[in-house]
């Protein structure tokens, strides 16, 4: 496993591939891999690219949903970065909301999988136990749950109270109340918990043994077996954690009841889109808002990407 | 079968096993509690009155129970509740096993085969994942209404078998390329095509991101909203998710025991499937047998 | 694991004949003369109500068949715009008084004048009511409902504090020296006489019409000036620096829900919302409630009107518009639906509807049809149509109102906002 054969593009270096040594060439050796590819590229083809190319033209026009769109050129771009206050909003809670939310989730994701991997007895309840609030995804109960827990008379508060500190009503005070929703997202750590341990569960045990047999403590271990051979996974919990946390819309949606408040505090860019394209008729403006946020999350894929060959380490 | 006996991480044979074991398990349960108060509360909620959920004093006991919520929230709608089920369970069904069958391919594809463009078509496939769901809505709407599957299911379902949800795609490339190449290799040279190479070597080392997968598609699945929302208008069809919806109207009354109650409920489901799958993760590696 | 493949590959195979059940049971009626796709927002009551509305409105009309749908608030506007973008509308559309002005200048509702008088008997429903449901000039929905907007209170809170409650005809600094006199005789820890009005944009568009000023002129543009704005801001922050009205953290929780309002919180002894959801407030609290007037200007101009709950309209490309006509004319006007929709979508505009009802109902009902009755002689002329853009005023008031709220800006700050972002929001459209 030579760490300097990882493919920067995070695939693997065409220098490993096996490939046939027929002379009949270009069709041949490339039918396996387009025959596989198949239903994806129907997919893509007739499902998926409609729709996005038609989102960016609709983007360049003037669309109030009700009438047809009328091309208006760069105009909503131009808006966006020159005259639109909200944006700004917009772009600063999202960009404090990824970078609170992603290292923590992942950071709890990673020591509970890690905890529950030593073959604990009740390993079976307690994975489930962190699990299930995962599966209250797009709840609207969790509007109330969440009020419930960090409103001036919640829970939060009650405990606070019993240490002498007599807290805020830090959902609706815009002071706090992005951190009410970065908690949401950590609460919900179960689904990268589960995929981390996956990944851990294909780390033969053999390793560990010889490992343990030299004498090497379990921190070292930690370090020098269990991280780099989880490293894909780690590198696809990061970077899917980071995407959906950029694209993140229905906490904010349900607990700020679609306003983004208190003010504009807890304006998630995909709720800003939300409002204008369903809340104000200006679906052109909110499709140039989506593919301003394409751009964004594609640069930082494509910069995470670029660094896989430092840290992420595939056995091919 | 002691799951003990898997990956056990030595650490037991320090000083004080049991007391850190017994702190962990402190910890655990701590937190446990923390992760499990909101839905004890919500509980909590779908069995205490209405005039009760709002106000002061609103803890985790209530100060009567009733099941009075369970029976209006499965009879009370226009269409049983537990038809509502049948029709999530349908639908998550089939779109999970697309969903997984479609992505393994695909996944194979990236992971393991050379093809011209492959770098260029990953970069595309990762770029779907990036497209917020809002803006392709009315687009998608009218190629599906043009479709005449507007009303139907088949705009949840059928996508998922040509492997859109880029999600799936990505996380198995990452697990096959845990898996060695040597294997491959081998099977080539025993004269395998690439079909036999994906039956018989990768997929049955796989199981954990297949159950994975399958796992997060049936659930994904199962929570989705929106989708339905657009695409659905008969009642008979509704999944749960949208009949949970119905009990909220936030420009007038809620029926907030109710949808407390049945979201309870809807949670046994995806819960069991949850515990069946688990058990593949585990039991997928002793059959395996990975070893080098 | 060729079995796990083939287990999939079973499954499949029942999975396709799954599949064609809801694809064959999508709800059709054949040999119908009309079907009409009818679309409400509301929550299971008034899902209960209509339907069972529907099935009568069947039964009646043997010809007619209507495939009923509902879904919450939050829900129907995104699902009807993409509808509606996707050319699938449906044929009967619940309509809200802002939405109203926007479908029907982008027409995609239809003028409903031709049925007057024919499949809409609803001539009795008076000028006003009529009119309310008018844009330019044009009838676009049947009003389903009398509404106005109002103070909810508690009277045996007020009694425990030992001041007198809020009545009809009460002047606004009347209003805010009570409070103040709440927060002295108010032994309730975190509880204060009112929520905080300030973000409210019924409540300001209250106070300036009582001040002879609106929010929008006839043109579409700004009634009030900077300093109207700044006064009505000084107004709230004074109540609150005297503990009247409950901390702006509190009020922030308010999400335009009945179960976030102050006083179902019971954070506040009042509040203030449309008198239709007065039945909602009532279902939410242990005590009983009690429903009022709007604080007036002593000497001043109504500040009140009526305003319709919601109206019923009927889509532009609807192909049975005359059945769905039909449709509405039954559960707004013909006692045989209207009775059984009740006032749960507002008060009926029909008088002859209205007297039929009063016997049946509970007590909150009740107080709500009062209210109106009580509040008719004090109201004053509809305001002119909002203009484009309105609907992010609603938003901008409350974020402002809660920088001054949080202090992030003082009252004369944000009445200079208020001002500018409306030149912007206004200008825009």
């Amino acid at each position: 496993m030579v760490v300097g054969d990882a493919s920067p593009a995070g695939l693997p270096a065409a220098g490993h591939a096996v490939s046939g040594s027929r002379p009949s060439g270009f069709i041949r050796r490339n039918a396996a891999g387009y025959l596989f590819l198949a239903p994806w590229l129907i997919g893509f083809f007739g499902l998926t690219l409609g729709p996005a190319l038609a989102s960016f033209y609709l983007s360049f026009t003037d669309f109030d949903l009700l009438t047809s769109p009328k091309f208006i050129g760069a105009v909503n771009y131009v808006r966006m970065v020159t005259a639109d206050t909200k944006f700004d909003a917009a772009i600063r809670v999202t960009f404090v909301y990824v970078a609170l939310s992603v290292p923590l989730k992942l950071a709890f994701a990673l020591a509970i999988a890690v905890a529950l991997n030593r073959g604990l007895r009740g390993l079976t309840v307690y994975r489930a136990v962190f699990y299930l609030p995962s599966l209250l995804g797009a709840s609207v109960a969790i509007a109330v749950l969440w009020r419930q827990l960090f409103a001036s008379d919640g829970m939060v508060n009650a405990v606070l109270s019993l240490f002498g500190i007599d807290g805020p009503s830090w959902i609706s005070n815009p002071h706090y109340s992005l951190y009410t929703l970065v908690a949401l997202s950590v609460w919900q750590f179960g689904s990268p918990m589960i995929i981390f341990l996956a990944g851990l569960r294909q780390i033969p045990s053999d390793m560990y043994e010889a490992a343990s047999l030299d004498g090497a403590s379990p921190l070292r271990q930690f370090v020098r077996i269990t991280l780099p051979l989880l490293s894909p996974v780690v590198f696809f919990n990061f970077v899917i954690q980071t995407i959906e946390a950029f694209k993140a819309f229905t906490p904010a949606f349900i607990i700020s009841g679609g306003s983004g408040g208190p003010i504009d505090s807890t304006l998630f860019y995909t709720l800003y889109l939300y409002q204008e394209a369903f809340g104000y008729f200006r679906m052109g403006y909110a499709s140039a808002l989506a593919w301003v946020l394409v751009v964004i999350i594609a640069l930082f894929t494509a910069f995470a990407f670029l660094t896989t060959r430092y840290w992420v380490h595939y056995d091919d | 079968m002691t799951e003990a006996a898997h990956h056990d991480m030595p650490g037991r044979t320090g000083s004080h096993p049991y007391l850190r074991s017994g702190l962990l398990h402190a910890l655990l349960m701590a937190a446990s509690f923390v992760m499990l108060y909101p839905i004890l509360w919500m509980l909590a909620g779908s069995l205490r009155p209405a005039s009760e959920l709002f106000g002061g004093d609103a803890g985790l006991i209530p100060s009567q129970v009733t099941l009075k919520a369970y029976a209006d929230g499965w009879f009370g709608l226009q269409v049983n509740f537990g038809r509502f089920f049948l029709n999530s369970l349908a639908i998550s069904v089939l779109a999970t096993l697309g969903n997984v069958f479609a992505a393994s391919l695909v996944a194979f594809a990236f992971a393991r085969l050379t093809f011209f463009g492959r770098r260029f078509w990953f970069a595309l496939m990762l770029g779907t994942l990036m497209l917020p769901y809002h803006v392709t809505l009315i687009p998608q709407y009218v190629l599906f209404l043009k479709l005449g599957w507007v009303n139907t299911w088949l705009p949840l379902i059928v996508p998922k078998y040509f492997a859109v949800d880029a999600f799936f795609i990505f996380l198995m490339v990452q697990f096959f390329r845990g898996i060695p190449r040597e294997l491959d290799e081998a099977a080539r040279m025993d004269g395998c095509s690439a079909w036999r190479i994906y039956r018989k070597v990768i997929l049955p080392l796989s199981m954990p991101v297949l159950a994975t997968a399958a796992i997060f598609s049936f659930i994904w699945t199962w929570e989705d909203f929106f989708g339905p929302l657009i695409y659905i208008s008969n009642m008979k069809m509704y999944t749960v998710q949208l009949g949970l919806r119905s009990f909220v109207d936030s420009s007038g009354t809620s029926s907030w025991n109710e949808l407390f109650a049945m979201s309870i409920l809807s949670l046994v489901p995806i819960f069991l499937i949850f515990l069946f799958f688990q058990r593949l993760l585990i039991e997928g590696i002793a059959t395996t047998g990975l070893k080098r | 694991m060729s079995n796990f493949v083939m287990d999939r590959r079973r499954f499949l195979g029942a999975g396709t004949g799954a599949l064609c059940l809801p694809l064959l049971g999508a709800g059709k009626a054949f040999a119908a003369d009309a079907t009409i796709r009818m679309v409400w927002w509301g929550g299971d009551e008034r899902a209960r109500r209509t339907n069972e509305a529907v099935k009568a409105f069947m039964a009646a009309n043997p010809g007619i068949t209507v495939e009923p749908e509902s879904m919450g608030w939050d829900d129907y506007w995104a699902r009807l715009a993409t509808q509606v973008a996707g050319g699938n509308a449906p044929d009967f559309i619940q309509m809200d008084y802002r939405y109203m002005f926007e479908y029907a200048r982008r027409g995609a509702i239809r003028p409903l004048d031709e049925y007057l008088g024919k499949e809409l008997k609803i001539e009795d429903f008076g000028k006003v009511n009529l009119a309310s449901c008018s844009v330019d000039g044009k009838l676009y929905g049947g009003n389903v409902g009398v509404n106005s907007f109002g103070t909810i209170y508690d009277p045996a809170a007020w009694e425990a504090a030992g001041v007198e409650a809020p009545a009809l005809g009460i002047s606004w600094e009347e209003f805010a020296e009570k409070c103040a006199a709440f927060a002295k005789g108010n032994s309730k820890p975190k509880f204060h006489a009112s929520a905080d009005g300030s973000g409210s944009e019924s409540l300001f568009e209250g106070w300036l019409r009582s001040h002879g000023k609106a929010l929008y002129t006839d043109e579409g543009e700004l009634a009030y000036t900077a300093d109207d704005a700044a006064e009505w801001f000084r107004y709230w922050a004074d109540i609150r620096a005297s503990g009247g009205c409950v901390a702006p953290d509190i009020q922030a929780l308010y999400k335009n829900t009945i179960e976030t309002a102050p006083l179902s919180t019971g954070h506040a002894a009042t509040d203030f919302a449309y008198s239709n959801q007065f039945v909602g407030f009532q279902k939410l609290n242990e005590a009983t409630l009690a429903i009022t007037g709007e604080p007036v200007k002593t000497g001043g101009q109504p500040g009140q009107y009526l305003k319709p709950s919601q109206m019923f309209s009927i889509s532009a490309n609807s192909e049975y518009p005359a059945e769905t006509a039909m449709l509405i004319n039954f559960l707004i006007r013909d006692p045989a639906g209207a009775l059984i929709l009740g006032v749960e979508r507002g008060v009926p505009a029909s008088p002859e509807v209205r007297d039929l009802l009063i016997p049946q109902l509970d007590e909150p009902s009740r107080k709500a049809v009062e209210y109106i009755a009580s509040l008719t002689p004090y109201v004053g002329p509809l305001p002119p149509a909002p203009p484009q853009g309105a609907g992010e005023m609603n938003a901008v008031l409350i974020r402002i109102s809660q920088e001054v709220g949080f202090e992030a800006a003082t009252p004369e700050q944000g009445g200079a906002k208020l001002v500018d972002e409306a030149a912007n929001v206004l200008k825009r459209g």
